[in-house]
């Protein structure tokens, strides 16, 4: 899969301020069409109404987490290919490996910089 | 003292005793249920004082015993009175609250007065570079004037540290003047929050060291699903 800056990405977190810093540095990485939602339920409704190219999402919501909006998308024949980063302050070794497990493409820990979210944007697109 | 004495003795006691205890019942019975502590403290040193008269002449030993007891009551009385619990719950604790509730408020206001400022210099127009460079110099002194909250949210956050203190040396002194072991503490019934958290692996930020890094985090992702499942065996 290519990666293409025209396409619609999800940003999903309860917190409006790190919407806006990702918004600010996918827009200096070139995305044009950025959209968000403040937890995994609003998500997944956008979602079934627009295709996007890529998510990039938070784990601690409510009242649907991150974790649980990754296993809904990967178990929903229609979303299941959506490539799905997460970028979360949870960095125990248990929780990558069930974001592993239940099908993340990147992981990313906060904070985290613009390289890294371009090195796993690219990432993901490379695979 | 004979056995008739000793009788009559026990009855007038015994009047005055229930007289007492009437009087104690009387005066709280419109309190609805409500019973604190004190309340029961002061029952017992009735209850224990009154008797006082008619076991000194019966057995010096239980006395003794009930001295002890007394002096333990208003020993305890006195270490309750030295936790401050009013002043806790009343100032210290909503005073804490109140100063966190800033915090955020401050750090918030910050970071989009922050964000506000790098915005407009990246939307800019650079072709002018004369009007450019006026837009970035003032907008980085905004940036400047909004690092100004970490003074005062530092300070703020001292007195939150201070209030947290004050609260565990009380507390800690109170528990080791009850001498409550370790084997008296109730056992803690999962809340559904905590359930909540422990099913979604909510566990929030670590600490500096306590967590994974990226560099981690990126091995473990490169790792195939069967060395990550080697890891539940």
């Amino acid at each position: 899969m290519a990666l293409d800056l025209q396409m619609p990405v999800l940003v999903v977190d309860d917190y409006k301020t790190m919407i806006r810093i990702i918004r600010n540095l996918l827009k200096q990485l070139g995305f044009e069409d950025i959209d968000d939602a403040a937890d995994g339920t609003e998500a997944l409704e956008k979602m079934k109404q627009r295709r996007y190219g890529l998510v990039i999402s938070d784990w601690n919501m409510e009242p649907m987490t991150g974790y649980e909006l990754l296993k809904q998308v990967r178990a929903d024949g229609s979303l299941s290919k959506t490539p799905f980063i997460m970028v979360t302050a949870e960095s125990k070794t248990e929780n990558v490996i069930a974001a592993k497990k239940a099908g993340v493409n990147n992981y990313i820990v906060k904070p985290f910089n613009a390289q890294t979210l371009k090195g796993k944007i690219e990432a993901v697109f490379s695979d | 003292m004979d056995t008739i004495e000793r009788l009559d003795l026990m009855a007038k006691i015994k009047q005055e005793n229930v007289a007492q205890i009437i009087d104690f019942l009387e005066q709280n019975k419109t309190r609805d249920g409500e019973v604190s502590l004190n309340d029961v403290m002061h029952l017992a040193e009735v209850m224990s004082g009154s008797m006082h008269d008619f076991l000194s002449t019966v057995q010096p030993a239980v006395t003794e015993e009930l001295t002890a007891i007394a002096k333990e009551i208003t020993r305890m009385k006195q270490e309750i009175s030295a936790l401050r619990a009013n002043d806790m719950t009343g100032n210290k604790i909503p005073d804490a609250g109140r100063e966190l509730d800033a915090i955020v408020e401050a750090t918030e206001n910050a970071t989009n007065t922050i964000m506000e400022a790098a915005e407009e210099i990246m939307a800019a127009d650079p072709s002018d570079s004369e009007a450019y460079q006026d837009l970035v110099s003032n907008k980085m002194i905004g940036i400047f004037e909004a690092c100004t909250f970490q003074d005062i949210t530092g300070q703020r956050i001292s007195k939150v540290v201070e209030t947290l203190r004050f609260i565990d040396e009380r507390v800690t002194s109170f528990i080791e003047q009850l001498r409550i072991p370790a084997s008296f503490e109730a056992e803690i019934e999962e809340t559904d929050e905590e359930r909540r958290k422990r099913e979604l692996i909510l566990h929030g930020p670590q600490h500096s060291g306590e967590g994974v890094s990226q560099n981690d985090i990126d091995a473990l992702l490169g790792d195939s699903q069967a060395d990550i499942d080697k890891l539940f065996d």
